[in-house]
């Protein structure tokens, strides 16, 4: 199809500027400038219009466009220096150079090159220091001074033949200047008629779109490759959102959230779990002391009772116990929860058989604090407790941690230790940057945990090391940052997940 | 966990075989050890053991003791023989209420490298610190034998007693070496609760030591010279010292030394007979087969059990059917119940040579009310355009109270704390916000950022847990409207009443704070902070922001835990 068939809709801008283009054959887009007034922007925006419908075109093109320097402007208004010599010789007969220079008003330098070319024209002669002029009548170098003239009101000069001259004694340069003609493809009067005329406005209001004036309306295009205003919405840490899909995967998994205090009786950090009062993860430099206050208060309960008998003499599980006096003062002690455990022992109390539980806390130990360790972290812990369940179940869902939480189908077994499981299993996932990693433990809680509470059935306790893991999915290599403070990184940090 | 350094030479050599790294650190799994890191221009592995119970592991000897069992080049209860030596220890019965155990042998024909020589020292102060609770139920002492006259004395004696502890040269009296000498002020805590100071006194009136604080220094200390050697343990547990003793006489024995033993005299008010140390208690456990099987998932026949119990160093005495007597090392005080046996059967099978079953305990799931209620809320503040930060619980005072212009108050306090950094729990989060807001003070305005998290507050007292959120918002422009209007739908999508009651608050500017109110109970504070919180804390623009306890809100499903 070609354009004379087709309707065309253009901004009235446009074609005002089709019709400037049309009557001033090869205008530049200088010299559309100066004519229609508006800025480079805009016109190129309008004369987008144009090209794209292929009315005109563009042609790039280089000229040298000449300007007075400071020299030039200087003779164009005040002549230049040889003719003001040739003035003043003119009206005497003979003249001494200092004399001549302070009549002309000018430095030696220019004097110098005034009455050299002055000499090389032939115009006049130098007997000793007297300068004279040898034609009064001869006009000298008017043809230059007129072209300076013109330069300087901004007049079209002919300046082919003093090119020369102007560069050589710096009055004036050249540049080189990109320009870019427009040509016309199709003369505006073969177009007229199929030409429509549309208004255009930047913003679409809500009365044009009630009136439907949107309609002969053209809405300015966006520049869309500008780049957008710094923006920072709403967001969750990006620590805890990797949480929340965790908590999201182990509901999945069929497992039920449980929750603790974060301060916690020694009682049910150690003693429910059969760690001897003695033990040395029970010292001052393995777990958090309470001072304010030192002391609660230990549930009234037989599973108590039976703790302590756990402790003294194995209870009724079989076993040989600590064999020790066990001191009750001492469980009552409060503590930072040290591990999540804590709270998985809390959950044997009428226990629901069977049942899967897991618990994501905050835990305590009194490290210093650097790039591996922090004194306040995340565990991740539960139990799975079934009259029918087996060591080989417990190394299952080590497997399905590996493969559902961790993502991960190379992972391996060993054996780990556990104050209160037997056996007890670590479970190392191998990455392909740092090699095997430990991701999680795991164990049959022994039966001086669970005959205290009544339980018979086998429950098996397990925990994920999962900061790791979200260190390792995100290129973290100090623990810190999981707590970071850093709004840079909080408000920039890319999504775990996808 | 336990810690130690070996020689990867060394190691291997007593393996007789070369062993890459990675080899030799699937071998160690089964002494439930792993290769920390490898030093390669010392030639030295650090070794992490992961069992706080097996004392038996924590040196090389220990170790390659138990994988030579599971490549089976060696099997059961290692033996040695053990002659007599004539030597008697008389125990003091005034020892009888405080450390009244001793344990000895006797080392012959030992020739000890330097670097084996400092072995045994790493194990015995490993052994003295996390198996003797930093020498509280038990420690060691080795002496140069040739200066030993038996019978040797442990007794009571008074602090005036003189002898030349280690690294001295002039004598020392007894309460002298507790106030200055670095191992005095270390463990003479110890003695000090005692009330009167132990000693082993060779028959010619040499000291040998002041237990369990420090030896002498002529007698009590080894070195490449040294042939022949006692070896005691005193300590507060009878089982203990002789538990500690085997393990330290098997390492010797490693390493060609002959063993005798030594007559150890106690008072009636101590123990009702001598004991002749080295104790080699043949203490046994029975198993049930058919049980044990039940327990791991497994099918392992009486046989197979025997030979596998032997792998991992123990002896199987007998079958009976489906009981197998299993005899426990010596050295091995972990064992406690047929569980015990259950995981040496496992791991001597290999934990990745037992198929794991498929998932099969089914169960509903989900997440707790109180979680999800959390959640919501979060969702919400996210929607208004909060930025979620996470605090620690335990957390720096100063923030919680000086920089918020807030007196010193009743918070729940860690009496060991690492750094005051960390030593008191919070009971409000927007102390912290505040601290996070001053270190990004060279970031984009407007900052608002917020976070659903737990505190901790001592209530009739009871300690308590409980979750708060609290959203502040700083900005040039920002005003008391910002947070309003972000509180205000917060409650209204929880479908709360609530009303601001003009309140005045250290944190907050007189006139511009209000207390939240719901159902006639204060349970949250809103406002704009005031500038001098601002000043102190260098953040150059207004802050508004508001905290709210969720156990309060009717509507969510947020509980308060208490903890006893």
């Amino acid at each position: 199809m070609s354009n004379l068939e087709k309707k065309i809709s253009l901004p009235s801008e446009a074609v005002k500027i089709y019709q400037i283009i049309d009557e001033n054959s090869n205008i530049s887009i200088r010299g559309l400038e100066k004519q229609t007034k508006l800025d480079r922007g805009k016109l190129e925006y309008y004369l987008g219009f144009l090209v794209t419908n292929e009315l005109i075109s563009r042609l790039e093109i280089v000229s040298h466009q000449i300007s007075l320097t400071n020299n030039g402007k200087e003779a164009a208004e005040n002549q230049l220096v040889e003719r003001r010599i040739a003035k003043i010789l003119k009206e005497k007969v003979s003249v001494s150079f200092a004399d001549l220079s302070k009549l002309v008003k000018a430095e030696n330098k220019e004097m110098n090159a005034g009455v050299g070319l002055l000499k090389k024209q032939g115009l006049i002669k130098i007997d000793k220091d007297q300068i004279s002029i040898i034609d009064k009548k001869k006009e000298v170098n008017k043809k230059l001074q007129i072209i300076l003239e013109q330069l300087l009101s901004g007049e079209t000069a002919d300046t082919s033949d003093f090119n020369e001259i102007l560069l050589q004694r710096n009055l004036a340069s050249f540049e080189e200047v990109k320009d870019i003609l427009l040509e016309i493809l199709i003369p505006y009067k073969q177009m007229s008629s199929s030409i429509q005329k549309m208004s255009e406005v930047s913003r679409l209001t809500p009365e044009m779109i009630r009136d439907g004036s949107w309609r002969d309306t053209r809405l300015r295009e966006y520049n869309l490759k500008a780049s957008p205003p710094t923006f920072y919405g709403g967001r969750k840490q990006p620590y805890a959102e990797f949480l929340d899909e965790v908590k999201q995967k182990l509901c999945a998994l069929g497992f039920k959230e449980m929750r603790g205090p974060v301060v916690e009786l020694e009682f049910w950090n150690f003693d429910a779990l059969f760690q001897a009062q003695n033990h040395s993860a029970r010292e001052w430099s393995d777990v958090y002391q309470v001072s304010n206050p030192k002391q609660g208060k230990l549930p009234k309960a037989d599973y108590v009772e039976n703790v302590k008998k756990a402790h003294e003499n194995g209870y009724d599980t079989g076993s040989k116990g600590w064999r020790y006096k066990w001191d009750p003062l001492k469980s009552a002690h409060l503590v930072l929860r040290a591990h999540g455990t804590s709270i998985s022992a809390r959950t044997l109390v009428d226990l629901e058989v069977p049942s899967k539980y897991f618990s994501i806390s905050r835990c305590y130990r009194p490290d210093t604090v650097d790039v591996t360790h922090l004194s306040e972290f995340t565990q991740v812990e539960g139990i799975v407790v079934d009259p029918s369940i087996t060591f080989r179940d417990l190394l299952g869902i080590l497997k399905a941690f590996a493969v559902d939480i961790a993502e991960n189908e190379n992972f391996k077994f060993k054996p780990d230790y556990y104050p209160f499981t037997e056996p007890s299993v670590e479970l190392d996932v191998l990455d392909p940057n740092l090699g095997w990693i430990e991701f999680g433990g795991a164990g049959i809680f022994r039966p001086e945990v669970t005959k205290p509470f009544g339980i018979e059935a086998p429950v098996i306790a397990w925990g994920l090391g999962i900061e790791r893991l979200f260190m390792v999915k995100n290129g973290i290599t100090d623990i810190r940052e999981l707590f970071s403070h850093k709004f840079d990184w909080l408000r920039t940090a890319k999504m775990s997940r996808g | 966990m336990v810690s130690i350094k070996a020689s990867y030479k060394e190691m291997q050599e007593m393996l007789g075989k070369q062993l890459s790294i990675e080899q030799l650190e699937d071998l160690l799994s089964f002494a439930k050890s792993e290769i920390d890191q490898y030093i390669e221009e010392e030639d030295m592995l650090v070794i992490d053991i992961k069992t706080s119970n097996r004392p038996d592991l924590w040196s090389p000897e220990g170790m390659i003791r138990e994988i030579k069992g599971i490549l089976e080049e060696e099997s059961g209860i290692p033996e040695y023989e053990v002659k007599e030596s004539g030597y008697v220890v008389k125990v003091d019965p005034q020892l009888a209420s405080t450390r009244p155990y001793i344990a000895c042998a006797i080392a012959k024909n030992i020739s000890l490298t330097d670097y084996y020589i400092k072995q045994i020292m790493q194990l015995s102060e490993k052994i003295d610190y996390s198996y003797g609770r930093r020498r509280k139920r038990s420690s060691i002492g080795f002496y140069n034998l040739s200066m030993i006259k038996s019978p040797i004395e442990y007794k009571v004696i008074e602090e005036t007693h003189e002898f030349i502890p280690l690294e001295q040269t002039e004598k020392m009296s007894l309460d002298r070496i507790l106030e200055e000498h670095e191992k005095g002020r270390e463990f003479g805590h110890i003695v000090k609760e005692y009330g009167h100071y132990p000693i082993l006194l060779s028959a010619d009136g040499t000291t040998l030591s002041l237990p369990p604080v420090i030896n002498s220094n002529d007698v009590g200390k080894i070195t490449e010279e040294t042939t022949g050697s006692l070896i005691e343990v005193t300590g507060t547990n009878f089982e203990t010292v002789n538990v500690v003793l085997n393990i330290l006489c098997q390492v010797l024995v490693t390493h060609g030394a002959e063993i005798y033993s030594v007559k150890i005299e106690y008072p009636q008010d101590i123990y009702n007979e001598s004991v002749i140390t080295p104790l080699f208690d043949k203490e046994e456990i029975e198993i049930n087969l058919d049980i044990v099987n039940k327990y791991l998932g497994t099918k392992i026949k009486p046989k197979d059990a025997a030979k596998l119990i032997a792998k991992r160093r123990f002896n199987c005495n007998s079958i009976d059917g489906n009981i197998l007597t299993i005899e426990i090392p010596p050295y091995r005080k972990d064992i406690l119940h047929w569980v015990d046996i259950a995981e040496e059967l496992a791991i001597a099978l290999d934990y990745n040579k037992i198929d794991p079953t498929k998932w099969k305990v089914l169960t509903t799931g989900g997440l707790l009310p109180e979680t999800e209620s959390e959640n919501l809320v979060r969702n919400i503040l996210v929607g208004a355009g909060g930025t979620e930060v996470l605090t620690n619980i335990l957390t720096d005072p100063e923030i919680l109270t000086t920089r918020v212009n807030i007196d010193n108050q009743d918070y729940v306090k860690i009496e060991n704390p690492v750094t005051s950094t960390y030593s008191v729990m919070r009971k409000m989060i927007y102390p912290l916000l505040i601290n996070v807001l001053s270190k990004n003070t060279h970031e984009t305005y407007p900052q608002m950022l917020f976070e659903v998290g737990e505190i901790v507050k001592l209530i009739d007292k009871k300690v308590i847990t409980q979750s708060n959120a609290a959203f502040l918002c700083a900005d040039a422009d920002a005003s008391f409207e910002d947070v309003h209007k972000r509180l205000n739908q917060l409650l209204s999508l929880l479908n709360t009443d609530y009303e601001i009651r003009q309140v005045n608050h250290p944190s907050f500017t007189e006139g511009r704070c209000g207390q939240i109110i719901i159902e006639n109970k204060e349970c949250g504070i809103i406002g704009e902070i005031h500038p001098s919180i601002l000043e102190n804390n260098q953040i150059w623009v207004p802050v508004v922001g508001f905290e709210i306890e969720l156990p309060l809100i009717p509507s969510l499903k947020c509980k308060v835990k208490s903890t006893y």
